[in-house]
């Protein structure tokens, strides 16, 4: 069988991550930021306001931004890059990184929007960055986490876990 | 894509429930919720209409907690089933690790399970993946109606790529966690 796309993010790009969402986060007076995986899943998060609900809102903004992506489609044009959610005290801009991840900055009515479009497009071209080195390493480091030991641990444990 | 943190020791799977409407593709993960060790889930997420129908989708992410030092979670979805959502089957399908197709076994769905089988095969070359190199489950659900076709007719027509299949009546929980073991399997087999 084909083997799945997978990508492996080591502590230095992590670490890499941190410190680019960090920096944003600051720089635009955000309430969070955070990066997450088109599929949903959520790789790093910055600040207090998200974190309880990283992974709900990982799947809802995810499935958000498909969906505007197909009505991008059915409106003739390219694609939407970037979604602007406004409400009473919070806002959420969700910009996309290469096809494959998602930078999304949440905040108030302190921080003017155009700052936050200004500073997520930089923030968004360092980490495509880090996602081109994402991508070469993983097929390097993804055997040191994915052995055989792991493989029937994991049988083991959903054998254990998802049954009646 | 199954995303695989080493900073964070995390590992996450994304497996997608597809199949026509009222086929039980929610039943599956509302038994899972409510039967599953509440430490092993989260919160589950519908985003239904009015009727109780999915919109969009219904999520509930799961967790193995930690393996060999890796905490690894499966995060379960459903599309909508109604034609009418085509599009939003295709965004709730991006970067999917694995499918479930639940079938309603009743004769007189047979033609829309056709129809949507061969949906997700179109679903899936849009979104550049082959189904025939992908984990993959069928799972015959609602075995317990009057009219269910044989599981032997079933498997003919609608399971060409003969991949695992499994029988379920998802309403009483039957064969939902052993549809969701086998994918879960197929899905770690493939990282």
């Amino acid at each position: 069988m084909e083997q799945l796309t997978n990508l492996v993010i080591s502590d230095r790009e992590l670490a890499f991550i941190s410190t680019a969402l960090n920096k944003l986060m600051n720089d635009t007076n955000a309430t969070s930021v955070m990066l997450i995986d088109k599929s949903g899943q959520v790789i790093a998060t910055q600040g207090i306001g998200v974190r309880r609900n990283a992974t709900s809102l990982g799947a809802l903004l995810a499935g958000a931004f498909s969906s505007s992506r197909h009505i991008a489609e059915l409106l003739g044009e390219k694609d939407f890059r970037t979604i602007f959610q406004q409400g009473v005290k919070e806002n959420i801009f969700t910009t996309i990184v290469e096809e494959q991840w998602l930078l999304v900055i949440v905040f108030d009515k302190l921080t003017h929007i155009g700052l936050v479009k200004v500073l997520s497009k930089k923030a968004s071209d360092e980490m495509g960055r880090i996602l081109e080195r994402v991508r070469a390493d993983t097929s390097r480091t993804k055997s040191s986490v994915i052995n055989v030991q792991f493989r029937s641990s994991v049988e083991d444990t959903i054998d254990l876990l998802f049954r009646d | 894509m199954a995303l695989i943190n080493i900073a964070t020791h995390e590992i996450h799977c994304k497996i997608v429930y597809y199949g026509i409407g009222y086929c039980g593709k929610t039943t599956n993960l509302q038994h899972v919720f409510k039967s599953i060790n509440p430490q092993a889930r989260g919160d589950m997420l519908s985003i239904a209409t009015e009727t109780e129908r999915t919109l969009f989708f219904d999520f509930l992410p799961l967790d193995l907690g930690t393996v060999h030092g890796f905490r690894t979670r499966f995060h379960l979805y459903t599309v909508p089933g109604q034609i009418l959502y085509e599009r939003t089957r295709l965004a709730v399908l991006n970067g999917a690790d694995g499918i479930v197709f639940v079938t309603d076994s009743q004769a007189e769905k047979f033609e829309e399970n056709v129809q949507s089988i061969a949906e997700l095969e179109m679903n899936m070359r849009r979104i550049g993946k082959d189904l025939g190199n992908y984990p993959f489950i069928m799972q015959w659900n609602k075995r317990d109606m009057p009219s269910a076709l044989p599981v032997n007719v079933l498997d003919r027509y609608l399971n060409r790529r003969r991949v695992p299949s499994f029988e379920a009546i998802a309403s009483d929980g039957k064969g939902v966690f052993a549809t969701l073991r086998a994918i879960s399997k197929n899905v770690m087999a493939q990282l």
